[in-house]
């Protein structure tokens, strides 16, 4: 029994990480940006649908992981140079409906594409054993998730923290006329980290797909998923995205086990809760 | 939250509105090949004036609409196989189902303002469908649920008029639409209605002045509730059958793309954009299964070149029309 929660707990974690990486980016984009990409959700199964397509004609996953995210944020890059650029002085009302029409766009196109459908994707061959401590069974690829989502994080976080690009991010968080003034090309700043944010829900994307595969839509769901992370951790917050995700994920996994069909519904009466007792998420400040 | 257009003339001519609300209710039946198509057209055209309630006059942009019309739905179809109540009492209690779950959605969600709320109503949105379908015994889950009744109107045993006839049902929905319209319309030019514009301009100036914009914001959302779930209610009994999508979120964003599509200056916008966006839907579902994608394109495009929508765009067209006959009027005058 103790087992069944262990496992429960650790696919939680693995579950939580990926809402982590869809959440941060999500995150970012506002941090800079100052609209919610309704996108989000439809780049994410963008990136399991090229995962998809990239492992059916290679076979190699590693590949897939490396390519997926690539052309993910090459497209969001090109979506933000010729539409999302021309609509920046408007009420952040007319983003959040270009993105939806993108939205949109994305899922249909996705199933022309691929059909309606949903495509399925194996786990790489490397990590299709088990773990066995004691009589404790997990398998690699959920461990391997968690690791991998981990270092993406770190390597994200120092990133941000580290380097001049992070600098500057922070600071056109604060105020975007001010680094404007100071020198930088700040919508090409804004380009970048469209497509760094998209390219994280990419990520996400493909390391969902050997779970659950692809499928046509699940858009809106990643998105709802996303918006209860950001609620219940704080918009614009590195720390927020990662303690909302795991909370998420890992309430989301043990209501499996107890109430399988309710196990969507909880994360949303968790979201619920939050807004009654903090209303500003568990970090935010008023 | 959105720019405006100034629409003089819309205060000036109340009355050759409502002629002209009139003037399409009583023509869409002639014109379309079907009166339930026109039903529809009107059901959505309900769905959206009750959406531009929130967007257009008190700058609330919600992704929860399809809750209240999903909630309707369900609601008034139970109400009619279980306790098998009459037709307005389903109506009633699709509108008290849909207003209660606005109240639920906007006390918690307007303890957010600004991206926040849009993030929280939908997210509602998709707990709202999850609900739906866990709870398949209700609901039918998947599948939807099966025959729901059209019941006529009956005063004690007397059968005034039957329902099942398109052309009856279009009458009775359209009887309605304008009752519900005019409401609206009163409701917009009451001190109620200038508060809610307040609010929309600045909302922190208009509690400065006294108002309790949060009491004022859950207000117009549990009308806003109620009126969809009426729509709810009558699609419902259009379609005899409450499919699972009638509360996703696929739903609520129909709901808004045909407010926005309209255009959110005015009420008969909404009436312009429910019948744009469900005639364009009805046109090529058949030719193109992917037509959402097209939706999309015009949502981009509405937002870019017409962000005044269909009626923001004949607004500026008609004043065009007028400036020119007018300046060709003193030039004619003045011997030109």
């Amino acid at each position: 029994m103790l087992n069944l929660y262990l496992f429960q707990i650790l696919n939680g974690l693995g579950l939580g990480m990926i809402y982590f990486l869809i959440a941060v980016g999500l995150t970012i984009i506002f941090g800079l940006l100052n609209f919610v990409n309704f996108a989000h959700g439809a780049f994410f199964l963008l990136g399991a649908y090229i995962c998809y397509t990239a492992v059916s004609l290679t076979g190699n996953f590693w590949l897939a992981l490396l390519i997926a995210p690539l052309v993910v944020a090459a497209l969001a890059w090109v979506i933000e140079r010729l539409l999302i650029q021309r609509i920046y002085h408007l009420p952040h009302m007319f983003q959040i409906l270009v993105t939806l029409g993108i939205a949109l766009i994305i899922q249909e196109a996705s199933v022309m594409i691929w059909g309606p459908v949903g495509k399925s994707v194996a786990v790489p061959q490397l990590l299709r054993g088990v773990l066995v401590v004691g009589d404790f069974v997990y398998p690699h690829y959920r461990l391997f998730l968690i690791g991998f989502s981990g270092l993406v994080g770190l390597g994200l976080w120092l990133l941000l923290e580290r380097t001049r690009f992070g600098a500057l991010v922070r600071a056109g968080s604060e105020s975007t006329e001010t680094v404007s003034l100071l020198g930088t090309n700040i919508f090409r700043l804004f380009s970048m980290t469209f497509a760094l944010g998209v390219a994280l829900a990419g990520v996400a994307g493909v390391l969902f797909a050997p779970l659950r595969g692809a499928q046509p839509f699940v858009g809106p769901e990643i998105l709802g998923v996303a918006f209860v992370v950001v609620v219940i951790g704080g918009m614009g917050s590195f720390s927020g995205a990662l303690v909302g995700g795991l909370l998420v994920g890992v309430v989301q996994s043990l209501m499996t086990t107890l109430w399988p069909q309710g196990a969507s519904l909880m994360i949303y009466g968790a979201m619920a809760v939050v807004i009654l007792v903090r209303p500003y998420g568990l970090f935010g400040r008023a | 939250m959105s720019e405006k257009n100034p629409l003089p003339f819309a205060k000036t001519q109340s009355r050759a509105m409502l002629l002209w609300v009139l003037a399409v209710l009583i023509g869409l039946p002639l014109i379309l090949p079907s009166a339930t198509l026109a039903t529809e057209i009107l059901i959505f055209a309900m769905a959206a004036l009750a959406c531009n309630l929130l967007l257009g006059y008190t700058g609330l942009l919600s992704f929860g609409q399809g809750i209240f019309f999903g909630a309707g739905a369900y609601c008034a179809a139970l109400l009619m196989l279980h306790l098998q109540l009459g037709l307005f009492a389903a109506l009633l209690g699709a509108a008290v189902a849909g207003g209660f779950l606005a109240l639920l959605v906007g006390a918690l969600a307007i303890r957010r303002t600004g991206i926040y709320f849009v993030m929280l109503t939908l997210a509602f949105s998709q707990m709202a469908y999850f609900v739906a379908y866990t709870l398949s015994d209700w609901t039918g889950g998947d599948n939807g649920l099966l025959s729901v009744p059209r019941p006529e109107i009956r005063v004690g045993e007397t059968v005034l008029l039957s329902l099942g006839d398109a052309r009856a049902f279009y009458a009775f929905v359209a009887v309605l639409f304008l009752l519900i319209f005019i409401g609206a319309r009163r409701v917009i030019a009451s001190p109620f209605g200038s508060t809610l514009m307040a609010i929309r301009e600045n909302e922190t100036r208009a509690s400065a002045i006294g108002y309790d914009t949060r009491h004022f914001k859950i207000l117009v959302f549990v009308l806003s509730g109620a009126v969809t779930g009426i729509a709810g209610a009558l699609y419902a009994m259009l379609l005899h059958f409450v499919p699972l999508s009638n509360i996703d979120l696929a739903m609520s964003e129909n709901i808004l793309i045909m407010t926005i599509v309209g255009g959110t200056g005015s009420l008969f916008g909404s009436l312009l954009g429910a019948g744009s966006i469900v005639l364009l839907g009805d046109f090529l579902s058949d030719l193109w299964p992917r037509w959402l994608m097209l939706l999309g394109v015009i949502l981009i495009l509405v937002v870019i070149f017409m962000r005044g929508g269909l009626w923001g765009g004949l607004a500026s067209l008609f004043e065009k029309v007028r400036g020119s006959r007018k300046a060709a009027v003193v030039a004619k005058e003045e011997g030109l």
